[in-house]
């Protein structure tokens, strides 16, 4: 790449945040030859890496075993006295964040990436402050890629107290609460709901809305809500606000209608807000919107040319991976491709249990929308691969669009769900029909195999499920 | 004996008209005065009542055929009851006859010459009016010919003209083929000649999703005219929606009528313009006054009132001409063009000479509010002298139209605004109207225009004359 002048600025890209969009980008704009900068104030690979994503999918690995462990006697498990080692656990999560945080810098350094730790603040749109550890630093920048992410935001009305948490200081406690209460039935809340439960505690969910997870369809909500209530025996209040919420030394009392509940510890995961205290965005002339996001174009432009704003903090679906995604177009257009605009579909993954994930629309957006659809579905129930496993509860289903068979949603619940997902993303984004995927022979005895039989439903032909006897 | 239901002839110069919508379904119970069907005639749409009882037992002419009036296009009869061996209807066709004229409609007089009504805008994308002459066939739109090629499904060769492999090969890749030269005998299309066709047009070079192709076959898309978005140029079933969305579609009748009326007027008419201001401040200022007295006059009626009159003074305008006869109208039949949502019509005011202002209003008022309720019949859209197209409600300085085949000329009334103007030496603000006429220069010269606007403008100016007619 050439830049015209380069020799007036220090860098031509400095992307603000090295969490799973941050670090991505300023990889890729190294890549492409561009004099790169990346800016961290606290902790190489962001929430995802540190407090997020990782760090939970290290614990659940261990709750799960726990749980798989205690209750394999049908499979001929017996394991009488089995305990957890809460602090061996802590320490593989730990171990587990640190090298991929190892990793992440090492990536960074080996593709030319200058690594500047400190916290950056705007002082015109192609200046920045930095302040660290190893003093000031000011950079004359000539694009700068926003990424500094969210963090958890607390509900008016919740004191502050050592027994109330949200889930980055949750995930450090140094033992697992006996009885734990959640406040908030979104993804963050249940899959540390089931993680503390299958490890033992005594949950409740509180969720002020009529259900939890009300993203998902209704079929899917119904199997999870299922599991955590009579399998893992989660108590779930739902369409109830908590009234009031005290903590004192000896726990927790929340307040839900007339009952008082009490916990150990009280989990606040009622959702997250866009970070960017200390940036300084107005002295680059990046205005805010009502809500704290700095907004985007499809190729993550912000209003200030020059300026680009990826993940969490531009207001879009806050996950890692649609990040990681506007990252690299960012960065990309940053250094004067002609990138693609975003990819509008992007896959969700819930770490319960069991596990759902969902990618295109659901059966109620599709409603919603006026797309006429057909569904098939198929039951883990009848898949040999899964009786073998002893995995029979959940199913997936496909959503086509009525008039061309394009595949337009995906849902699967179920044993390893989340890792299912990613072939219907990959056919749906190909706009693949039902006719495709059931032609396309899947391995056998697989749990992959879901995806074909359910394609096998949509057509109308499926083989493992008798026909209905209609009179 | 089942009663034969035939195309009804709504106009007196009606030749044919089109089935838009069955109402009642084959098998349907049928009472007198039911609504069987609409039918959409090259001026009005309009709904056509049983005047039997029964049953529907046979619809001959399905939705969007176009027949001759007088064909007959169902039966209506008891249960049971056999259809009579009819000769089967002509053939429904497109949205054109090439009948000709009956000889009557060419006689010289100038009463049984229908007169054309239609108008357009020429820099104004406004409405347009719309009418046809009766008696005179509308060739064709050539345009038809170029939509069944671009729209045509893999059926569109007859079943000679192509070999059943063909055909599904040709369906099977999703594209025309109507397009591909035929190699077999007599020039049938055979399974290489699609074969070459594709690998001509690089078709196995073509990325398509599989759900885009899908969608391409069942909507008869010719896959090689459209254009990929996606990676590479991969085709996307949201290309295929853009060209299903932007693939032409047959304009209505009126919208096709309008076409070839007008082109044929604005090429074969030598049109010129001539605009001049009347100040309207004293007319307002009147006719605010009558209303306060509660009189119901708009402007349009003493616009309407003002040309009336001066078309007796100058009766070449009130005439038609082909290059060599000149026919001159010795009535004012004056035509109004009304916008609607989908066009224009232009009902006319019959013998307009002979009405009072008072009567004028009233009648105008009648036919525009007919036009707006779609009620207007072909009769009351034929037989115009003159037409007037008032914008004045539209915001427009100035416009010019085009004139209605069969007139001399035609008025355009655009918007009166407060402008500043020169009276006595003094820039005093008044309310300046600007109209616009437009006229055959076969039949009249500049300096008989120039008479005939000023005309009008000092009838529409004279507020005195006005107060002695109310």
């Amino acid at each position: 790449m050439s830049w015209a002048e380069s020799g007036s600025y220090d860098f031509d890209v400095v992307v603000i945040g090295a969490g799973p969009g941050g670090y991505p980008a300023a990889i890729r704009a190294a890549q492409l030859g561009a004099r790169t900068a990346i800016v961290e104030r606290e902790a190489w690979g962001g929430t995802c890496l540190n407090w997020g994503c990782i760090p939970t999918k290290a614990m659940i690995a261990s709750a799960e075993l726990a749980w798989q462990a205690r209750h394999g006697e049908s499979l001929g498990i017996v394991a009488p006295g089995l305990s957890v080692n809460y602090r061996t656990l802590l320490e593989h999560k730990q171990a587990t964040v640190r090298k991929l945080s190892q990793g992440i810098q090492s990536l960074l350094r080996a593709n030319g990436v200058d690594m500047i730790e400190g916290q950056a603040s705007f002082i015109s749109a192609d200046r920045l402050h930095v302040r660290g550890p190893s003093g000031d630093r000011w950079l004359r920048v000539r694009r700068v890629i926003i990424a500094t992410g969210s963090t958890s935001s607390f509900p008016p009305g919740v004191p502050t107290h050592a027994r109330i948490v949200e889930s980055r200081v949750f995930l450090d406690l140094p033992e697992l609460p006996a009885r734990l209460l959640v406040l908030g039935g979104g993804y963050i809340g249940c899959e540390l709901a089931a993680m503390a439960a299958m490890l033992g505690s005594q949950v409740t969910i509180v969720e002020l809305l009529d259900d939890i997870l009300l993203l998902l369809d209704d079929d899917a909500r119904a199997v999870v809500r299922r599991s955590l209530e009579r399998t893992l025996g989660v108590r779930i209040l739902s369409g109830r606000p908590a009234e009031s919420i005290e903590a004192g030394d000896s726990g927790v009392r929340l307040r839900v209608g007339d009952e008082t509940l009490e916990g150990d510890v009280l989990l606040v995961a009622t959702g997250r807000r866009p970070m960017t205290e200390g940036l300084c965005p107005e002295r680059a002339g990046l205005p805010l919107d009502p809500k704290g996001y700095i907004r985007a174009d499809a190729r993550n432009r912000t209003s200030v040319p020059g300026i680009y704003a990826i993940g969490d903090v531009n207001g879009g679906p806050q996950l890692a991976h649609a990040a990681t995604s506007q990252g690299l177009i960012a960065a990309e257009d940053a250094c004067g491709r002609s990138p693609r605009p975003n990819e509008h579909l992007v896959p969700g993954v819930i770490f319960t249990h069991p596990e759902v994930a969902m990618v295109g629309l659901t059966e109620r957006e599709a409603a919603q929308r006026g797309v006429a659809v057909n569904v098939g579905r198929f039951p883990y129930a009848a898949l040999g691969r899964a009786l073998a496993a002893g995995e029979r509860e959940g199913f997936v289903k496909w959503i086509a669009e009525a008039d061309t068979g394009r595949l337009v949603g995906a849902c699967a619940v179920g044993a390893r769900a989340t890792d299912l997902i990613s072939e219907a993303a990959v056919a749906i984004r190909a706009e693949l029909t039902a006719h495709e995927v059931g032609r396309t022979i899947h391995p056998h005895p697989t749990f992959g195999e879901l995806w074909m039989e359910a394609a096998h439903v949509l057509e109308g032909a499926p083989v493992h499920i008798p026909p209905s006897r209609k009179t | 004996m089942p009663h034969a239901i035939a195309m009804p002839k709504p106009g007196q110069f009606t030749e044919e008209c089109t089935i838009l919508r069955w109402r009642k379904k084959e098998g349907d119970p049928v009472a007198k005065g039911d609504i069987l069907f609409e039918i959409e005639t090259d001026k009005a749409n309009m709904e056509v009542e049983s005047f039997y009882e029964g049953v529907l037992l046979k619809i001959l002419v399905p939705e969007g055929g176009t027949v001759p009036v007088q064909t007959i296009v169902a039966y209506v009869g008891q249960p049971g009851e056999p259809i009579p061996e009819a000769p089967s209807p002509p053939q429904p066709e497109g949205p054109a006859s090439q009948r000709a004229a009956p000889p009557a409609s060419n006689a010289a007089t100038a009463q049984a010459t229908p007169s054309a009504t239609a108008a357009l805008e020429g820099s104004v994308t406004a409405p347009r009016p719309v009418a046809v002459p009766t008696g005179t066939s509308v060739p064709p739109p050539p345009a038809a010919t170029a939509v069944a090629a671009a729209i045509s499904t893999p059926e569109t060769p007859s079943k000679w003209r192509i070999s059943p492999r063909a055909r599904r090969l040709a369906r099977d890749a999703a594209i025309d083929p109507s397009k591909i030269p035929g190699t077999g005998p007599g020039g049938r299309i055979v399974e290489r000649d699609v074969r070459a066709y594709l690998d001509a047009h690089g078709y196995h070079r073509l990325r398509i999703s599989p759900a885009a192709k899908e969608l391409a076959r069942r909507e008869g898309v010719d896959i090689l005219t459209v254009r990929g978005t996606g990676e590479g140029g991969r085709i996307l079933v949201e290309d295929i929606r853009r060209a299903i969305a932007e693939r032409p579609q047959l304009m209505s009748r009126m919208r096709q009528v309008i076409a070839q009326r007008l082109t044929h007027s604005f090429t074969t008419t030598p049109h010129f313009f001539v605009t001049l201001g009347v100040d309207m401040t004293d007319l307002l200022r009147f006719r605010q006054e009558l209303k306060d007295r509660g009189a119901p006059y708009t402007v349009t009626d003493f616009i309407v009132a003002a040309v009336v009159r001066s078309l007796m003074e100058f009766p070449e305008f009130n005439s038609r001409t082909d290059g060599r006869y000149v026919w001159r109208s010795t009535k004012v039949h004056l035509g109004l063009a009304v916008a609607l949502e989908h066009g224009l019509v232009v009902p006319v005011i019959r013998d307009a000479d002979d009405l009072s202002l008072a009567e004028l209003h009233d009648r105008a008022a009648a036919l525009v509010q007919k036009a707006r309720d779609g009620k207007l019949t072909p009769d009351d859209m034929t037989g115009g002298t003159f037409t007037i197209s008032n914008m004045g409600m539209m915001n427009v300085d100035h416009f010019t139209a085009i004139i209605n085949p069969g007139e001399a000329a035609i008025l355009a009334v655009a918007s009166t605004r407060e402008v500043p103007v020169v009276r006595n030496g003094q820039v005093v603000v008044r309310s300046i109207m600007n109209i616009t006429l437009s006229a055959d220069h076969r039949l009249v010269d500049g300096a008989a225009a120039a008479k005939f606007i000023n005309a009008i403008r000092s009838k529409l100016e004279d507020i005195a004359r006005w107060r002695s007619e109310v």
